[in-house]
């Protein structure tokens, strides 16, 4: 089976390009572990490696992949548009919304 | 640990050493203790055919933690059992003695010079008498009939993106199971790349004491980067990974831990320690950076490394085999000469991740028996002792 694209869970926010993919593309999008299929119409162009939102989701949203938190959106996106560093960050040395600059607060051990 | 014959595949050839150690190669190496000494290594590795020079910057005025960090690597390189013999030479006898000795606990062939009071000429003179014989001695010993349970071997990934996650490096956790399963030692490290997914490794971690002690170095290599007043985001992710797809350290940390397959970790070891046989899963505390971190596993035993890469980190090592692999499909049409297994067919699932596994550990058998790696081929001899602070 030719994938064009693949999620890690069923249940993760994003999935990843397996091909570059072009805006308008519908892609039916399994994961590596099986359970719900997603059926995704692209509304950006979205290189090969890269992400594509499978829900819409509001700025401050933890993301999931791998099942995992993974960082938190910067800016809403909507289902099929394209997650990367414009509007997702990490959550370790989260500096939340507003406080940018601020000293480091993760401690790195959870 | 079990020490089942290998069920399938061809028969694994190796070096069998005095201490009972197997190698998959069979280098003579001329090392040097200092930065001083890198002329006179050089100089005979040029005139003597089959011997290797390992020039690096360090070596004067180390102290503390760091001086034995470097002598830690140099021995053991000297010690891995890839190596037949070794011609040590320092400026002066007594730290050059101190790494000899080391490498003479394993039984193989050990000379000392030092340059004070003698002169490079007169050095490199004495010393390439004495790699002439150990170089001719090395081409007369035979391959053997070994096991993978006789071998240490380590993985890394490098310049990933998230076809690695995805694929590469799911391919290579089922590949490290299956030789952990088979008796190998396997070393995984990159202490700060686990950020995101630390928490799974520390859960499978053998013993509650593992799992502490692997906290504790996971925890001290964070506060060391903070105690700088900064933080990981402007060097991770990198900007080749961040070109290839990944947007935070936490994505990139579980992507890279999928190579590590699902067994327990059964050793959690400081940089450069030295790794048996049939010790599974070993955690060693190393940068992610490739050239250091494959340093500090050949400097621990390993004398076989896997290394996935999504954007395509060309890292090798002058003594141990770094076998590449890449599930992406423009690394492996763009870069073609630097990757051994090529993997974009599972990428869309044209192949499952068992044949994915079947392909490398054939490359891995090949490459065991003496067929030259990429990184070989390429002379990719990147050689980077882990420096923990200035000197004095």
């Amino acid at each position: 089976m030719a994938h064009r694209a693949l999620a890690h869970k069923s249940t993760d926010d994003v999935a990843v390009a397996v091909a570059d993919l072009k805006a308008g593309e519908e892609l039916v999008i399994h994961s590596l572990e099986g359970g719900k299929v997603h059926r995704v119409k692209l509304l950006e162009d979205i290189p090969l490696g890269h992400k594509i939102a499978l829900r819409d989701m509001p700025e401050g949203h933890v993301v999931i992949e791998y099942g995992e938190k993974v960082g938190r959106m910067t800016q809403p996106v909507k289902k099929g548009g394209y997650v990367h560093v414009h509007n997702i960050r990490t959550l370790r040395w989260d500096y939340g919304s507003k406080g940018k600059g601020q000293k480091p607060r993760a401690k790195g051990g959870q | 640990m079990p020490r089942k014959a290998a069920s399938k595949g061809p028969q694994l050839t190796g070096y069998r050493r005095p201490n009972g150690a197997v190698g998959v190669r069979n280098h003579v190496l001329i090392l040097p203790v200092d930065d001083l000494s890198n002329a006179a290594a050089e100089g005979v590795a040029r005139l003597i055919h089959g011997t290797t020079a390992l020039p690096h910057p360090y070596g004067r005025l180390q102290f503390g933690a760091d001086l034995e960090l470097t002598f830690r690597t140099l021995s053991g390189h000297g010690a891995n059992p890839n190596v037949h013999g070794v011609v040590v030479i320092g400026i002066e006898p007594k730290w050059t003695d101190r790494v000899a000795s080391a490498i003479a606990k394993t039984g193989k062939p050990v000379e000392t010079f030092s340059i004070e009071r003698h002169g490079d000429l007169n050095v490199i003179n004495a010393a390439s008498r004495v790699a002439y014989r150990m170089a001719q001695d090395a081409s007369e010993l035979k391959r053997e009939p070994i096991q993978v349970s006789e071998l240490v071997l380590s993985i890394k990934c490098g310049e990933s993106d998230p076809t690695l996650g995805l694929a590469g490096n799911k391919a290579q956790g089922r590949v490290v199971d299956r030789l952990v399963d088979m008796g190998a030692s396997v070393i995984f490290g990159e202490t700060s790349e686990l950020t995101g997914g630390e928490h799974l490794i520390a859960n499978r971690c053998a013993t509650p004491a593992l799992r502490r002690k692997f906290m504790q170095i996971y925890n001290d290599y964070i506060r060391m980067i903070e105690a700088q007043g900064v933080d990981l985001l402007g060097s991770q992710p990198t900007e080749g990974n961040i070109r290839g797809g990944l947007s935070t350290i936490e994505e990139k940390a579980l992507g890279n831990i999928q190579k590590t397959g699902t067994r327990p970790i059964q050793a959690v070891l400081d940089y450069a320690e030295p790794v048996k046989p049939g010790q599974g899963l070993v955690f060693m505390n190393s940068s992610s950076a490739g050239a250091e971190q494959v340093t500090l596993c050949a400097a621990g035993g390993s004398v076989l490394h896997f290394f996935t890469t999504g954007q395509g980190n060309i890292v090798g090592h002058p003594l141990i085999p770094v076998i590449k692999i890449s599930p992406n499909p423009i690394t492996c049409s763009t870069m073609s000469e630097h990757i051994d297994v090529k993997l974009p067919d599972l990428l869309v699932g044209d192949i499952d991740l068992d044949q994915a596994a079947d392909r490398i550990l054939e490359v891995f058998a090949r490459t065991v028996n003496g067929r030259l790696t990429a990184a070989e081929l390429l002379r990719h001899n990147e050689f980077v002792i882990t420096k923990l602070y200035p000197s004095a």
